[in-house]
C-alpha cells in the first residue's frame, strides 16, 4: 500500500512527461530533420540546395563558419584574463611616510671596547704583520714569534691565507706555514682581476668541522675587503652573544643622533621618533612611525614643509674595521613596511646638506587569476618573521632564516630571530659559518625554493627619491652655527663640534600629486558573453538555444540512435543464436524485444510511438488497414502538433 | 493536420525515388525561371527582414511597414558599423602593468677615467697646440699658464714635421669679437668692458668666401671647445692613436666585488673614448651575465676606483673623478648621455630601479622592433637604439656633406676621419651641419624611431665620506701596499662606487591592443544579429541569389537567342526575362501553393517543397 502512491506518481510522470528517443530512425534522417528545422543558418541550405557542387559549397561554408566561431571564441577565452591599467593623479594632502635614520656605524666604538678589544688587537696585529702597517709611528714592529706566543683565538678559527699557484697552495699569513688546499673547493674565482704584481690573493677558508675535506674558499682581490670581511665574521659572532637590551644601550641614543628637528615648519624632538634596533646598524630612529596612532601629513610640498634634521655622526667614535665610510643612512618607507636599511638605505654625507625630494606612487595589481601576486601574504607558506606587513623581501629573508635554522641549527645575525632559535656563534655552533655560506650559495642559485614560494605583493607604495647635495655649513656661517649647535648639544660634549661630525638632512614632498596606478580587468563576464553572442551571430546567427539544440541533436539523439541500432543488432544476434540453439522460442524473443528491460538503454529507449510502431512491425502484426506511418509524415506532424504522437501512442496501446 | 498526413502518404516512396535521382543530380542545377528562383529564396532564406519585405507581397500595408523598418534598421546598423570601424582604425591600446620578479640580470656598467690619455704619453703630440694655446691665453686673458717644458728642445724637430699644424691652428684663431658687430678687434685690449665681448673662433669655407663665428659667452667654454677641436684633428692624424692608450685596468680599479665575490677577469671589456678616456664595461659579455639574487648593497657591484688626476691633460679634462654609466648589454655606452660622475673621497651608492617599456609596433605606435625598417645604416656593432640611430644618421650626413667622418663616432665603410690637413674646411662644414642637425633639418630625429622594447634604469644616489677618519689610515696603507697607490694624495685619490638594485622586481609597462579583430568581429556580429538576425551565411545566401540570378538571365537569354535563330520572325520575348529587376516576377509569387504542386510534378525534391507549405500554412493559421 505504501508503494502504491509512489508508483502512481511515477506512472503519472511517465504519462505527462514521457521520455522518448529521437523520432528519426536513422542518423541521416536525423540530420535532415535537424537541418530543416534548425534556426542556424547554412545548415538548411545544405539540404535544400540543388546541385552537388552547390551542396558541397554550402557544406564547406557551414563548416568554415563553425570553425571560425570556435577559433574566435577560443581567442576570446584566451584573452579573457587581461587587465588594463588606469593611472590617476590626484592632488591631496599626503600622509608623510615613515623616515628611518641610522648612523652607519652601529655602536659607539668607545663603549664596545670591552667586547671587541681582543678582536681589534688581533686585527691590528694582522695588519702589522701582513702589511707592515702600524698605527702609531713610534711603535716598534712586533715580531711574528711574539704574536704567536700570545695565542689568538680568532686566527685559529679562520686563518687568513695568501694563495699561490692558482689557489692550489696557500700560505697561512700568521704562522707562515704553507699548506696545501685540498678537498672539495666549491667556491672560488679562477682568474682574479686584480692580481697585479704582488700576486696577492688574500682569502680565508671555511671548512666543515665534521668533515674537513669539505671546504669553501673565499678570495678577495683587495686586502681591504679581505680584512673587512674577516672582521665582520668575528664581529657577528661576538655580537650574537650580547643580549638585545645591552646592545641598545651600547648604541646611539636619540639625543646622541638628533641635534635639531623641524617638521612642517614646527619644531619636533625625540618624542616624534621611535627607536628601532637593527642588527647591523644599531639603534635607528623612525620619524612618524605611526606607533602612537597618528600619522603626520604635509599640506604643502617643498623643502620648507618637510622633515629637517641635523644629525650628529661622531666620526671619532667609529669602528675603524667594521665600517669604512662616514655618514648616516636613511630610508623612506610606509609605516607598515619593514625598513631594509642595510640593503636599500640611502647614504647621507657629512658636512653637507642633503635634500631628498619624494614623489609618491601607489600601485595596485589584480590578484589571481590575472597575475600571481598575494594580497596579504597569508597564502604563502612562509612564516613572516618581521612583525610588519608582507613584502617580497620579507618573505625571502624569512624563508632563508627558516632554512638556516633548519639546517644549521641557529639563526643568522642580520635577520630576526624565529621562535625558539638563537643567533649563531661559534661557541655553540662551531660549524655555522661553513653551513651559512653553503646555504647562501644554494639560496643564490635558487636551490632552496624560496624564490619559487615567495610572491609579489599586490599593492605597494613607493617613494621615488631625488637627492641633491650642497656644502653645509657655508664657510661664513660655519663658525656661529657650530657654536650654537655645540651649545644645543649640551654638557655631554665639551669640545666644539666639527663640521664633519654633522649632517643636515631634508626630506620633503616635491609635489603633492599622488600617482595611483591600478589595474582593472579589461573584460567582464558580460562583455565576454556579448562577444560570444556576437561571434555566434556573425557567422551562423546561432544562439545559446541553438547550441543546446546542437548538443541535443548531435550528441544525445545521435547517440541514442546508434545505441538503438546496436541494441537491435545485439538482440537480433541473440535471438538468432537462441533460435539456432533451441530451434524455437521466437515468442520469447518477441517478448524480450518488447520488454525494454535491458539496463543499457532503458533510459533513452522507453517505448515511444516510433519504437512501438517499428519494433514489432513486419512479421508479427500485418496491420490490415492503416499503412505504417512514414517517418517524414510523422516529422511533419511533430512540426504541427506536439501531442499527436502521444495520443497515437496511447491509441496504439 | 490529418488531411496533410494522408496527403503525404506516398512520401516514403518518393524519398527512395529521390535518392535515386540524387545520384543523377547534376553538378549545379539552375532554376528554370526567376519565379522559381525567388520562390526558393523566399522560402529558404534566413534573413529576417527580407522575408517579410520581399516575400509578403500580398499585403501592401505590411510591405510598406516592413520596408520602412528594413531601411531604418539598415541605416542604424551601418551607422553603428561606422562607429565600430572608426574605433578599430584608431588602434586603441590598453596599458598593462606587469611586475616581473624573475632573476634580475645585472646591467652592464661602464666606468671611465675621464682622461683620454696620460698627459706624459701624449705630450709630444700636443706640445705645439699647447704652446699656441698658451700664447692665446696670454694674449687674451693675460694669463701665463705654466706648462712643463721638459721636452722643449724636441719641439724644433717636431715643428718641421708638423709645420702644417701651426698653419691650420692659425686658420682658426681664437679671438674676441664685439657682441653686436662681428668685427675683429686688436687682440691685446682686455681693458674693454668684458660684458660686451664674446669669444669664439672663425670657421671659413674652403675658399674663404663664407665665414662665420662660432662664438661662446664664456671664455672657458670657448677655450675648451677650440682646444678639443684641434685635439680631434691631431688625433685623426695619428694612425697609431690606439697605441697611445694603455689599458691600465689595475691602476684604475683597485677592488671589484660583485655579490660578495671577487669579480672575474672575464667580466669586463675595455674601450677607449677620445674624451672620457679608458672605459671599462663590466658584465658586457653575453656568455656569463651577473644576476642579482637579492636587492641591496651587498648583492650589487662594489668598486674602489682611483681618481688621481696628476696625469690629466690640463686643457681637456677639467673634471676629476670617474664617470659611471648603467646601460643594457649590447648597447653602446654613450657617456655624455647618461653618465653619473663619482666624486673622489666619497662612497657613491647608486641604487637602480629597472623599468621596461614594451610598445606595440605596427600600426599601433610608431616604433621599430629591431631597427631594420629604419632608413639609417647602423654604424655601431650593437643593437638598435634611438641614440645609435641618431649618431649614425649624423655621421652618415657628415660623410656625405663634408667628405669625412667625425672622430667621435664610428667610421662608415670607405670614409676617413676629418682632419684639416686633408679636409681644410671640415670645421666650417661640421658646425653648419651641427646647427642643421639640432634644428632637425637633417631629419635624423624624425627618421630614428624609438625601439619598441626599451629598458630604463632609474638611478638615485646616496653619498657618504669614504674612508672614514678612523679607518683611513689602514685603508690607504693597504691600498698603497697592494695597488701601488700614491698615499700622499689621500682622500682625493680614491672613490668607492656601489651599484645595486633597489627592488627585486621590475616593472614592465606594456601595451596590448584594446580592440582586436576578434572583438571587432564580435561587435559587428552583435550589431548584425541585433538589427537583422542575419549572419555571414545569410550574406552568402544573398550572393548565391545574385549569382543564380545572373546565371539564369544568361541561360534564358541564350535560350531566347537560340529560339529566335530558329524562328526567324520571333514574337515578342517573354516579358519575364529581359527585365533586370524582379518586379515582373513578383506577381508570380502570389500563388506559392500552386507552385509547390508544380514542383512535385517536376520531381523537385518533394521533401523540401512540403516544408514551406507546412510552414506558411502554419503562419497563416497563426495569423487568424
Amino acid at each position: 500500500a505504501a508503494a502504491a502512491p509512489g508508483k502512481k506518481i511515477t506512472a503519472r510522470i511517465k504519462r505527462t512527461l514521457p521520455v522518448r528517443g529521437p523520432q528519426a530512425p536513422t542518423l541521416s534522417e536525423l540530420m535532415r530533420w535537424y537541418c530543416l528545422n534548425t534556426n542556424t543558418h547554412g545548415c538548411r541550405r545544405i539540404v535544400v540546395s540543388r546541385g552537388r557542387l552547390r551542396r558541397f559549397l554550402w557544406i564547406l561554408l557551414t563548416l568554415g563558419a563553425v570553425g571560425l566561431i570556435l577559433w574566435q571564441c577560443a581567442e576570446l577565452l584566451v584573452n579573457y584574463y587581461s587587465a588594463s591599467v588606469s593611472v590617476t593623479v590626484q592632488f591631496q594632502k599626503l600622509p608623510f611616510p615613515a623616515v628611518t635614520i641610522c648612523n652607519i656605524n652601529p655602536y659607539k666604538y668607545s663603549s664596545m671596547k670591552d667586547y671587541l678589544s681582543e678582536l681589534d688587537k688581533e686585527t691590528k696585529k694582522a695588519l702589522e704583520t701582513f702589511y707592515g702597517f702600524s698605527e702609531g709611528k713610534s711603535k716598534v714592529r712586533r715580531s711574528v714569534d711574539e704574536w704567536n706566543s700570545t695565542g689568538s683565538d680568532f686566527f685559529e678559527q679562520i686563518p687568513l691565507l695568501k694563495f699561490e699557484d692558482f689557489s692550489k697552495t696557500a700560505t697561512d699569513l700568521r704562522s707562515g706555514q704553507k699548506r696545501k688546499i685540498e678537498g672539495n673547493v666549491f667556491h672560488k674565482d679562477s682568474s682574479i682581476v686584480n692580481s697585479g704584481d704582488s700576486n696577492d690573493i688574500i682569502g680565508f677558508q671555511l671548512c666543515d668541522a665534521n668533515n674537513s675535506s669539505e671546504c669553501a674558499i673565499y678570495t678577495f682581490s683587495s686586502g681591504v675587503n679581505a680584512i673587512q670581511e674577516w672582521y665582520k665574521l668575528h664581529y657577528m659572532n661576538i655580537m650574537a652573544q650580547i643580549p638585545l637590551e645591552t646592545k641598545e644601550k651600547l648604541s646611539y641614543s636619540a639625543d646622541d643622533l638628533l641635534l635639531t628637528c623641524f617638521f612642517d615648519g614646527l619644531s619636533c624632538d625625540k618624542r616624534h621618533f621611535t627607536r628601532f634596533h637593527h642588527p647591523l646598524h644599531g639603534n635607528c630612529y623612525t620619524f612618524n612611525s605611526g606607533e602612537n596612532g597618528t600619522i603626520l601629513s604635509t599640506s604643502t610640498g617643498g623643502s620648507e614643509y618637510g622633515l629637517q634634521v641635523v644629525l650628529y655622526i661622531g666620526e671619532a667614535d667609529y669602528n675603524p674595521f667594521l665600517v669604512t665610510s662616514t655618514g648616516a643612512k636613511i630610508i623612506v618607507h610606509d609605516q607598515n613596511e619593514y625598513p631594509f636599511i642595510e640593503d636599500i638605505g640611502t647614504e647621507i654625507e657629512t658636512a653637507a646638506a642633503t635634500s631628498i625630494g619624494m614623489h609618491f606612487t601607489r600601485s595596485r595589481k589584480l590578484s589571481k587569476p590575472y597575475s600571481d601576486c598575494t594580497e596579504t601574504g597569508a597564502d604563502i607558506p612562509v612564516e613572516n618573521l618581521y612583525n610588519k606587513s608582507y613584502s617580497l623581501q620579507i618573505c625571502l629573508h624569512s624563508c632563508f632564516q627558516k632554512a638556516m635554522v633548519d639546517s644549521c641549527g641557529c639563526a643568522q645575525y642580520a635577520q630576526p630571530l624565529p621562535a625558539g632559535a638563537e643567533y649563531c656563534n661559534y661557541k655553540k655552533n662551531p660549524n655555522w659559518m661553513y653551513c651559512y655560506y653553503r646555504l647562501h650559495e644554494k639560496f643564490v642559485k635558487e636551490q632552496l625554493g624560496c624564490q619559487q614560494i615567495c610572491k609579489d605583493a599586490c599593492s605597494f607604495k613607493e617613494w621615488a627619491l631625488t637627492t641633491s647635495i650642497a656644502q653645509w655649513p657655508s664657510t661664513v656661517s660655519e663658525d656661529w652655527m657650530l657654536r650654537v649647535l655645540s651649545w644645543d648639544k649640551g654638557q655631554k660634549i665639551n669640545k666644539k663640534l666639527n663640521k664633519t661630525d654633522l649632517a643636515n638632512l631634508m626630506v620633503f614632498y616635491k609635489d603633492l600629486n599622488e600617482r595611483f596606478i591600478s589595474e582593472n580587468p579589461a573584460n567582464t563576464l558580460v562583455i565576454l558573453l556579448s562577444n560570444f553572442g556576437g561571434q555566434l551571430g556573425l557567422w551562423m546567427s546561432c544562439s545559446v538555444v541553438c547550441v543546446i539544440e546542437i548538443v541535443e541533436v548531435f550528441f544525445i539523439d545521435s547517440l541514442s540512435i546508434v545505441m538503438r541500432r546496436q541494441w537491435q543488432k545485439a538482440k537480433k544476434w541473440w535471438n538468432n543464436r537462441k533460435r539456432d540453439r533451441a530451434g524455437k522460442a521466437p515468442q520469447a524473443g518477441d517478448l524480450e524485444r518488447q520488454g525494454h528491460d535491458n539496463p543499457v538503454c532503458i533510459d533513452e529507449d522507453l517505448p515511444t510511438f516510433n519504437t512501438a510502431l517499428r519494433l514489432p512491425l513486419p512479421q508479427d502484426s500485418p496491420l490490415p488497414r492503416t499503412p505504417p506511418p512514414n517517418y517524414s509524415t510523422l516529422r511533419l506532424e511533430a512540426a504541427f502538433t506536439e501531442q499527436l504522437p502521444d495520443t497515437l501512442e496511447v491509441g496504439q496501446r | 493536420g490529418g488531411s496533410v498526413k494522408t496527403g503525404k502518404m506516398p512520401e516514403g516512396e518518393k524519398t527512395e525515388q529521390r535518392q535515386k535521382e540524387e545520384e543523377r543530380e547534376g553538378l549545379i542545377e539552375f532554376y528554370s525561371s526567376y519565379q522559381e528562383l525567388f520562390q526558393f529564396f523566399c522560402s529558404n532564406t534566413t534573413i529576417h527582414g527580407a522575408i517579410r519585405l520581399v516575400c509578403s507581397k500580398k499585403n501592401k500595408m505590411k510591405t510598406a511597414f516592413w520596408s520602412v523598418l528594413f531601411f531604418l534598421t539598415f541605416g542604424l546598423m551601418y551607422w553603428q558599423f561606422g562607429i565600430l570601424y572608426r574605433e578599430y582604425f584608431s588602434y586603441p591600446v590598453n596599458l598593462n602593468l606587469n611586475l616581473n620578479s624573475d632573476r634580475l640580470t645585472f646591467p652592464a656598467v661602464t666606468l671611465c677615467t675621464l682622461n683620454p690619455y696620460r698627459y706624459s704619453a701624449i705630450r709630444k703630440k700636443l706640445d705645439e697646440l699647447d704652446q699656441i694655446t698658451h700664447q692665446t691665453l696670454l694674449d687674451l686673458y693675460d694669463y701665463n699658464m705654466s706648462l712643463a717644458r721638459s721636452d722643449w728642445s724636441t719641439l724644433s724637430v717636431q715643428k718641421r714635421s708638423s709645420r702644417s699644424l701651426l698653419h691650420h691652428v692659425q686658420r682658426h684663431p681664437l679671438r674676441r669679437q664685439k657682441r653686436d658687430n662681428l668685427v675683429n678687434l686688436p687682440e691685446n685690449s682686455p681693458s674693454v668692458d668684458k660684458n660686451d665681448w664674446k669669444i669664439g673662433f672663425v670657421l671659413c669655407s674652403e675658399n674663404n668666401k663664407d665665414c662665420f663665428h662660432q662664438a661662446y659667452s664664456s671664455g672657458v667654454d670657448a677655450v675648451r671647445e677650440w682646444y678639443s677641436f684641434h685635439y680631434i684633428n691631431i688625433l685623426a692624424q695619428m694612425p697609431d692613436a690606439k697605441a697611445l692608450d694603455e689599458s691600465d685596468f689595475e691602476n684604475f680599479i683597485y677592488a671589484c666585488r660583485f655579490n660578495e665575490a671577487t669579480c672575474d677577469k672575464a667580466n669586463y671589456t675595455h674601450f677607449h673614448h677620445p674624451l672620457y678616456g679608458n672605459c671599462y664595461t663590466f658584465n658586457d659579455n653575453s656568455s656569463s651575465l651577473w644576476t642579482s639574487s637579492l636587492p641591496g648593497i651587498n648583492n650589487g657591484l662594489s668598486l674602489v676606483v682611483r681618481t688621481e688626476q696628476n696625469d690629466f691633460i690640463p686643457l681637456l679634462s677639467t673634471v676629476t673623478g670617474a664617470r659611471v654609466m648603467v646601460h643594457d648589454q649590447n648597447e653602446p655606452a654613450f657617456m655624455d648621455d647618461g653618465g653619473f660622475n663619482v666624486r673622489p673621497g666619497i662612497e657613491t651608492s647608486i641604487s637602480m630601479r629597472k623599468e621596461m617599456t614594451v610598445r606595440l609596433g605596427g600600426s599601433y605606435s610608431d616604433c621599430t622592433e629591431d631597427g631594420s625598417d629604419v632608413p639609417v645604416q647602423n654604424l655601431y656593432s650593437s643593437r638598435y637604439t634611438e641614440q645609435v640611430c641618431i649618431r649614425s644618421c649624423f655621421q652618415l650626413n657628415m660623410v656625405e656633406r663634408c667628405g669625412c667622418a667625425y672622430y667621435f663616432y664610428p667610421l662608415p665603410a670607405g670614409a676617413e676621419y676629418c682632419d684639416y690637413t686633408k679636409h681644410v674646411a671640415w670645421g666650417y662644414c661640421y658646425y653648419k651641419l651641427l646647427a642643421e642637425f639640432k634644428a632637425d633639418v637633417l631629419g635624423c630625429f624624425h627618421k630614428c624611431r624609438k625601439p619598441c622594447k626599451m629598458t630604463q634604469y632609474q638611478l638615485s644616489a646616496g653619498y657618504s665620506r669614504w674612508p672614514s677618519a678612523v679607518s683611513e689610515d689602514w685603508v690607504f696603507y693597504m691600498l698603497s701596499q697592494q695597488n701601488k697607490y700614491n698615499i700622499t694624495s689621500k682622500r682625493n685619490g680614491v672613490a668607492k662606487v656601489n651599484i645595486f638594485f633597489e627592488e627585486w622586481n621590475y616593472k614592465t609597462n606594456g601595451e596590448s591592443p584594446a580592440f582586436t579583430v576578434v572583438t571587432l568581429l564580435s561587435q559587428l556580429g552583435n550589431q548584425w544579429s541585433l538589427w537583422f538576425g542575419s549572419s555571414v551565411l545569410s550574406v552568402m545566401e544573398l550572393a548565391e541569389l545574385i549569382l543564380d540570378f545572373v546565371a539564369i538571365t544568361f541561360i534564358l537569354a541564350l535560350r531566347w537567342f537560340r529560339s529566335r535563330q530558329k524562328l526567324s520572325p520571333p514574337g515578342p520575348p517573354a516579358n519575364s526575362h529581359d527585365n533586370t529587376a524582379f518586379q515582373d516576377e513578383v506577381p508570380g509569387l502570389s500563388a506559392p501553393h500552386r507552385f509547390t504542386v508544380e514542383a512535385v510534378v517536376t520531381t523537385l525534391p518533394s521533401y523540401n517543397s512540403l516544408e514551406p507549405r507546412g510552414l506558411s500554412r502554419d503562419g497563416e493559421v497563426g495569423h487568424k
